[in-house]
C-alpha cells in the first residue's frame, strides 16, 4: 500500500490553475523530493495534501484512504503533519509551549505531552532553548521548531516545505542528517526544496514541476540529467558530479 | 518547587484579607464600591476565557449580563421561581445564545467579530426596550424590572446588608479564577492559545480552533450570565441601559486589555486599578463631567498599549517572580 497517493490533482485559483494533472505517489518510508521554480506549485500541492485547499478535481489518498475534503486537524491525528514554507511559530510562546501544542495531538494529559515535547527538543538539540519565547529565535532554530511541533503530533507523513531554505551550509549538513534519521525511525518524507545539494543528497527519487504540471520524475542522477529540468529549472551549468 | 511553595504563601495574606474584609470595614458606600470591582473582575475574567484566550475581541458581552439579569428576574416575579435556579437558566440560555452568535462570527478576523459582537447586544438591547412582553414574559420595555425586597433571605437571593453580596460575588470571582487557572494548564488552554495566535499553524498540529473557540464562548457567556442575575439581585432593578448597554461591554474590554489580556491577574489588576477611577469620577464628577471615566479610561488603554501593550500584568509578573526568585535563592531562615 502507498502511504500517499495524488492522482490527477487539479487546483484552480480563479482563472489560474497553479497545479495542472499532478500524479504522485509515496511508499512507506521512502523520501520523495519535490523541486521546481518559483511558482511552480509546489506549495499548493502540499496546501492540497494538508487539507487547507479542497482540489478542484482529481483524488488524494493517505494509506489508502480517500482524504479529498478531510480538515487539517483530522489528517494531522491520522498521522499527516506539515511545516510551513513562511514559519508560523506561536511567538509569545516559549519554545516547549509550541511543541507541546503538537503533542497534544496524540494524549489528553498535559505531563505526558510535556515529556513528549521534551524528547523531541532533546532530539533536535533545542532543549537548551525550550523556556525561550518563539519570537526571539534564530531562524535556523524557528525551521528546526516548526519540524518539533510537527513530530511532536508523531506522524507517519511529514511534508516539508523548505526547511533548509536560509541556513548556513553546516545547518544545512545538519537537517539532512535529521531528515534521514528520521526516515530510519520509519517516517515517510515528502520535500520540497530549492537547496540542489541538499535535496540530491536526501532524496530517494524526486519530482520536478513547472507550471503545475510534473515535468520529469526520476532518482537525483537522472532528473539532474533531463533536458527538461536543466532548461525549466537548474540552468545550463549545472553538473551532476 | 521552594519558589512554587512562595508562590502558594504569598497568595495566602490575599486570601485573608479579601475574605475578612467584611469584618473591619463596615461601611455600606465602601463595600459596594468593593462588590463592584469584584464582580467588574469577575465579568472581565469570564470574558477573558474567549476575549483573552482565543484572541478574538468580544464586544458585546453585555448581551450576555443581560441575559442572566433578565432571566432569574422574569422566573421570579413571575413565577416565583428562586434566583438561584433563574441564574442556572440564564446560563444556558446565554450558552445556547454565545454559540449561536459564534457559529457564524468566529469565521471573521479581528475588527469584523468585534463589530459583529457589538451589532449583536446592541441588536438585543433595542429589542429589550421596545418590547414589553417577550411570549409571555413580561420585559417592561425601556422602564425595567423592579424586585421588591420582600422575601429576604439565602433561598430568595435576597439581603438586607451588603455583607452576604460580598461574600457571593468574592466566591463566584474565586470560582472562575480557579476554573481560569486550570484551563490555563489544559490541553483546551493550549489549544485556544495556539489557535488564537496562529489558527493556521494551530489547525496542522490537530486544533480544531473554531470548535475550541466555540468551547471557551459557551463558558464564558454561562459565567458571564451568572453575573447578571448576581447584579439583578444586588441592585434590585434592571433596566436595558444598565445591563445591556455598550458602556458595560466596553468597561470589560477596558479592564482587560489595560489589565492584560490572557493572563490569570490581568482582569484583577484592571479592575482594581479601574473601577477607582470609575468610581471615583462618578460621585465627584458625575454632575458636572458625566462620562468623564470613560475619557480617563481612553487614555490610560493609549498609554498602556504604547509602552505595554501585554498589558500591566506583564512588567508586575515579572517583578513578581524575581522577587519569589530572590526569596527563594536565600537561606531560609524561619518561612
Amino acid at each position: 500500500m502507498k502511504m500517499l497517493e495524488v492522482r490527477d490533482l487539479v487546483k484552480d485559483f480563479g482563472g489560474l490553475r497553479a497545479v495542472d494533472n499532478l500524479t504522485l505517489a509515496l511508499d512507506e518510508g521512502e523520501i520523495l523530493g519535490l523541486i521546481g521554480p518559483n511558482g511552480a506549485g509546489k506549495s499548493t500541492a502540499f496546501n492540497c495534501i494538508a487539507g487547507v485547499y479542497p482540489p478542484t478535481t482529481g483524488e488524494i489518498s493517505f494509506k489508502g484512504e480517500k482524504i479529498n475534503n478531510e480538515r487539517p486537524w483530522n489528517l494531522c491525528k491520522r498521522g499527516l503533519a506539515r511545516t510551513f514554507q513562511i514559519v508560523k511559530p506561536f511567538p509569545s510562546k516559549t519554545v516547549l509551549y509550541n511543541v507541546v501544542v503538537g503533542s497534544f495531538a496524540t494524549t489528553e494529559k498535559k505531563p505526558e505531552a510535556e515529556r513528549k515535547a521534551l524528547d523531541i527538543l532533546h532530539y533536535l538539540h533545542l532543549e537548551d532553548k525550550k523556556d525561550v519565547l518563539a519570537r526571539n529565535l534564530t531562524i535556523a532554530d524557528r525551521k528546526r521548531l516548526e519540524i518539533a511541533r510537527a513530530l511532536a503530533t508523531e506522524p507517519k507523513l511529514l511534508l516539508l516545505d523548505e526547511v533548509m531554505a536560509g541556513l548556513r551550509p553546516t545547518e544545512v549538513d545538519e537537517m539532512v542528517r535529521i531528515i534521514k534519521d528520521l526516515r530510519d525511525k520509519g517516517v515517510t518524507l515528502f520535500i520540497i526544496e530549492h537547496i540542489m545539494r541538499a535535496i540530491m543528497a536526501v532524496s530517494d527519487r524526486v519530482v520536478v514541476i513547472h507550471f503545475g504540471q510534473k515535468i520529469a520524475e526520476g532518482t537525483p542522477q537522472t532528473v539532474a540529467a533531463d533536458e527538461r529540468v536543466i532548461k525549466a529549472y537548474l540552468g545550463e551549468e549545472y553538473g551532476v558530479s | 518547587m521552594k519558589q512554587q511553595r512562595l508562590e502558594v504563601l504569598s497568595l495566602l495574606p490575599v486570601v485573608v484579607i479579601a475574605f475578612g474584609l467584611p469584618l473591619v470595614l463596615h461601611s455600606p458606600t465602601y463595600l459596594h464600591i468593593i462588590i463592584l470591582l469584584y464582580f467588574y473582575a469577575y465579568l472581565t475574567t469570564s470574558w477573558n476565557l474567549v476575549g483573552g484566550f482565543a484572541g478574538v475581541l468580544p464586544l458585546g458581552h453585555a448581551a450576555f449580563v443581560g441575559i442572566g439579569a433578565y432571566s432569574s428576574t422574569v422566573l421570579s416575579l413571575q413565577y416565583g421561581i428562586s434566583p438561584w435556579l433563574g441564574m442556572i437558566v440564564g446560563g444556558v440560555l446565554a450558552t445556547l445564545v454565545g454559540v449561536i452568535i459564534g457559529l457564524p462570527t468566529f469565521k471573521m478576523r479581528g475588527a469584523y467579530f468585534a463589530l459583529a459582537t457589538i451589532a449583536f447586544a446592541e441588536g438585543l438591547r433595542v429589542m429589550v426596550e421596545n418590547i414589553d412582553y417577550l411570549g409571555p414574559f413580561n420585559l417592561n420595555g425601556p422602564r425595567g424590572l423592579e424586585i421588591s425586597p420582600l422575601n429576604v433571605g439565602l433561598a430568595n437571593f435576597m439581603f438586607t446588608t451588603k455583607e452576604p453580596y460580598y461574600y457571593i460575588v468574592l466566591v463566584m470571582l474565586v470560582g472562575v479564577l480557579a476554573l481560569t487557572y486550570l484551563i490555563s494548564r489544559s490541553k483546551l488552554g493550549y489549544y485556544l492559545q495556539a489557535g488564537g495566535e496562529e489558527p493556521e499553524a494551530a489547525m496542522s498540529l490537530g486544533v480544531n480552533v473554531a470548535r475550541c473557540k466555540l468551547i471557551a464562548m459557551a463558558m464564558s457567556s454561562f459565567l458571564t450570565a451568572l453575573a447578571g442575575t448576581f447584579y439583578a439581585q444586588f441592585t434590585l432593578y434592571i433596566h436595558p441601559k444598565s445591563v445591556i448597554s455598550l458602556d458595560l461591554s466596553f468597561e470589560i474590554a477596558f479592564i482587560a486589555l489595560i489589565g492584560g489580556r490572557g493572563s490569570i491577574a490581568g482582569p484583577i489588576l484592571g479592575a482594581l486599578l479601574l473601577r477607582p477611577v470609575s468610581d471615583l469620577s462618578r460621585i465627584y464628577f458625575g454632575a458636572t463631567l458625566p462620562g468623564l471615566h470613560l475619557i480617563i479610561f481612553g487614555i490610560v488603554l493609549i498609554l498602556v498599549m504604547i509602552y505595554q501593550p501585554r498589558g500591566l500584568q506583564e512588567p508586575l509578573t515579572r517583578a513578581y517572580n524575581k522577587l519569589l526568585e530572590r526569596l527563594a535563592a536565600r537561606p531560609a531562615v524561619g518561612v
